[in-house]
């Protein structure tokens, strides 16, 4: 499917539809302008008809039932007053109006103001039913013109989601493009990647590469790639049951798929036996959680049943003694204790590794992962919160919190150490002439 | 072996319930075998307190250890010296990781007469000559998969005129010809001999859409047939639901769905199942299949979906008596099908895993911060 100027179209009115692309989007360059006040409006109007279960039965015709009750919690998301606060955090008040500086040192003074990078194209990843529709949303907020090729695995809730916004803000349907074009069709990614300005890439690894191939010369990479996090435990971690509960459950929550899960937990001692001790207090905790949680997707759950099996039965065949990490299994959960300190991705859904790693280790070591870095749930002593959190910081986490919140939302946080709208837009300076002091910006006399 | 023996000659390939108690005692005889002289196998029932004693009825049988299939991939767990066992297949391996099973001559002896029944149950041998088109890889002595040797094959289920591949060997590595294929059947349709389809039903679809695509629509020889193998896993993307598939095969080739037969199995169980002319995989008398608890590994009753658990006593070079695939599946009933068949059918669902996996953490970023989790 593909939307486009508001409406659905087949797979087959793609090629037509390539070839008048550039026009329109020219057209639209030319003549339109989308003001972040239009777009907050439509969404904000979006997230209230969403909170009064209006779109209940679409969410359910793509296959999203059983997250109705989810999504309407987080659509406090969508209100005006949250998006209001993110463009402001993120660009500042009055984003759009230009500033001016003066004439100086015997320079020309100037009017800069932010604009819209032009045309953005959201190559989105992932299984996450709204995050294409999100990373468009954040596109519109900076008043570009988008595309967005969708992920294999979108079920249709991106682009109704995107067809009722349009329906809200018909001014819209000049910005958003959606493609359905497989990562395979190279020749069509190609040809959209030609048309934009910023090349926006949700992935890993291979999804970078692959964006970085087709985009243009000139073009500019927005990367959201991959990132690790763990907690960081130091002290006296028995008396924390309240904390590590929430971390237990934060663990078999979030099934460690999202870039802030917990993959690793660490202690900061060097002494394995505490290791041991920690698993064999932390496992209960773990199992309880998980017994609220259980692991819903049945293909997930068979996974680790058959890897659990595998590892089992590989170890009857090479003796127990061949295995370098001692195992902690719950069910439907799993500790592994290791030797080593490295900061590894753990097996997932509830299977997490449990290392040493000393305070005056962090750094050597978890300077190896630079740039895959994000979140450290940090569990200590008050007196040591503020050193541990500045060498946290300096090793390259960009976010520390508690162990039990890794993955919840903070008020005016940035993305992977950036915010992202900042990367959606380019700073003009419109030189003053020397003796000019009238700002032109029609929109300012408005 | 006179029990495994015993169950491969048995007369009638889908009479299961005749044979439970035929079945366990090969089962019993395989076992006993294994555990005598294969000491990874013994260690397997040993560290699960099981002794080939224990299987003393029908449903003992659930209770024998079950061996995942990557255990066959990351180690080689032959019974008998490789020397002694005249056919080494693997699986198709995906990631180049393949599963080894050794076979020996007694085992190929076994697994002829199923492959006479189940085949000639289906009626798929003849004396006409027929000409083939191959949907898979031409043989090569560097290419052991198993789907290559079973390809091969069904091309000897009657006399054959020529065979044309899909995928050649060439320079070193398999290079598709689909435009050879198309080629090929323009001149086999008009021969008087049927025309026989064998392979993976994905490059078949493609290349009948390719057909479709430039408006050709053949009347191919009586007789000519459809024969599907190999799954479509790698291309999951373009697996089309099998009405789909029917219809554009009456289409472009006027064959029947009547026609069109298809074949499963696994090199860590090769046993040949073939769909009924109702497209159900019903499980032959030679194997048994388990649905077990994605969490527990309980067996299933009917029309539950869980892992796949494969039994049979065929092979005594590999200890794959009962093994476990990383699909899910569910058995049915076989008296819903309708066919006239009894014994229970097969529905392979999916793989495991959850689908289309992407997470930041493992290499791929996903979720979203509107659903109130940061990214």
């Amino acid at each position: 499917m593909i939307l486009a100027d508001g409406v659905i179209l087949g797979r087959e009115e793609q090629s037509r539809l390539l070839d008048e692309l550039e026009d329109h989007i020219n057209n639209t360059r030319a003549r339109e302008r989308l003001d972040t006040e239009t777009v907050i409006a439509a969404i904000d109007q979006l997230g209230r008809r969403l909170a009064a279960g209006e779109f209940d039965g679409l969410i359910e015709a793509v296959g999203l039932s059983g997250k109705i009750e989810e999504l309407r919690s987080f659509t406090r998301l969508l209100s005006r007053d949250y998006l209001k606060r993110k463009v402001d955090a993120e660009l500042g008040t009055d984003w759009d109006v230009p500033t001016v500086s003066e004439a100086a040192f015997g320079l020309n003074g100037t009017q800069t103001r932010a604009v819209p990078l032009g045309t953005l194209l959201h190559v989105a990843a992932g299984n996450m039913d709204f995050l294409p529709a999100y990373t468009v949303v954040e596109g519109l907020l900076t008043g570009n013109v988008n595309l967005l090729k969708l992920p294999q695995a979108d079920g249709g809730a991106t682009i109704w989601t995107l067809q009722k916004l349009i329906g809200i803000e018909p001014r819209l349907r000049h910005f958003i493009y959606v493609f359905d074009t497989p990562s395979d069709d190279v020749t069509t990614l190609r040809r959209l990647a030609g048309m934009a300005d910023g090349i926006v890439v949700w992935g890993g690894e291979g999804a970078v590469t692959a964006a970085r191939s087709l985009a243009p010369p000139g073009a500019k990479l927005i990367e959201w790639g991959h990132r690790v996090s763990f907690a960081y435990l130091s002290g006296d971690w028995r008396a924390q049951t309240h904390q590590l509960t929430a971390l237990a459950h934060h663990i078999v929550r979030t099934e460690q798929l999202l870039c802030s899960s917990c993959q690793t937990i660490y202690l900061d001692t060097r002494d394995m036996t505490e290791i041991e001790k920690f698993c064999e207090n932390f496992l209960p905790m773990l199992e309880a959680a998980r017994e609220e949680h259980p692991v819903e997707d049945i293909g997930a759950a068979a996974a680790i049943t058959l890897e659990n099996l595998t590892s089992e039965i590989e170890a009857m065949i090479t003796g127990s003694a061949a295995e370098p990490c001692r195992k902690y299994r719950g069910k439907q959960c799993e500790l592994t204790a290791c030797e080593d300190s490295e900061l590894t991705v753990s097996q997932l859904f509830g299977r997490v590794w449990v290392k040493r790693l000393p305070e005056e280790q962090l750094l050597p070591v978890l300077r190896r992962q630079k740039g895959c870095l994000q979140t450290a749930g940090l569990l200590c002593n008050e007196r040591n919160r503020e050193r541990l959190t500045d060498l946290l910081i300096r090793c390259g986490i960009n976010r520390v919190t508690t162990p039990g919140g890794m993955s919840d939302v903070m008020m005016g946080e940035s993305h992977d150490g950036e915010y992202p709208l900042r990367r959606y837009v380019r700073m003009v300076n419109i030189e003053r002439p020397a003796g000019e002091t009238r700002i032109t910006d029609p929109s300012l006399n408005s | 072996m006179k029990w495994m023996n015993r169950l491969f000659r048995y007369p009638f390939p889908y009479d299961t319930e005749g044979t439970d108690q035929l079945f366990l005692r090969a089962v019993r005889e395989n076992c006993r075998y294994q555990y005598l002289h294969n000491a990874k196998y013994r260690a397997i029932l040993d560290g699960k307190g099981f002794h080939p004693s224990m299987l003393r009825t029908y449903d003992d049988i659930a209770a024998l250890p079950v061996i995942p299939t990557p255990v066959f991939k990351h180690r080689e767990m032959y019974t008998l010296p490789p020397r002694r066992m005249p056919v080494k297949a693997t699986s198709s391996g995906t990631g180049g990781v393949f599963s080894r099973v050794g076979f020996t001559w007694g085992d190929l002896c076994r697994g002829l007469p199923m492959v006479l029944r189940v085949v000639g149950h289906r009626r798929l041998f003849s004396l006409r000559p027929a000409n083939y088109i191959v949907f898979g890889y031409k043989p090569h002595r560097s290419n052991h998969t198993a789907v290559t040797k079973t390809a091969f094959g069904a091309t000897l289920f009657t006399p054959q005129l020529h065979r044309t591949y899909a995928l050649r060997y060439t320079d070193g590595r398999y290079v598709p010809d689909l435009e050879g294929v198309i080629r090929a059947i323009l001149r086999f349709s008009r021969s008087r001999f049927p025309l026989r389809f064998m392979g993976f039903p994905s490059y078949t679809y493609f290349a009948m859409r390719m057909l479709d695509e430039r408006g050709i629509s053949l009347r191919l020889p009586k007789g000519s047939k459809i024969m599907l193998g190999g799954g479509w896993k790698q291309f999951y993307r373009e697996a089309v639901d099998k009405s789909a598939f029917y219809a554009l095969a009456k289409k472009v080739f006027n064959i029947d769905d009547c026609n069109i037969v298809e074949f499963f199995g696994a090199v860590e169980h090769p046993i040949l199942y073939c769909d009924c002319p109702r497209h159900h995989f019903h499980v032959p008398v030679y194997g048994r299949v388990i649905i077990r608890d994605v969490n527990t590994l309980a067996p299933l009753p009917y029309g539950h979906m869980g892992l796949v658990n494969l039994i049979s006593p065929m092979v005594m070079g590999t200890p794959i008596l009962s093994v476990m695939t990383d699909d899910l599946g569910v058995l049915r009933d076989g008296k819903e099908c309708g066919c006239g068949l009894t014994s229970p059918y097969l529905e392979i669902i999916e793989r495991v895993g959850l689908k289309d996996i992407k997470t930041c953490a493992a290499g791929a970023a996903d979720i979203l911060r509107e659903t109130g989790e940061s990214v």
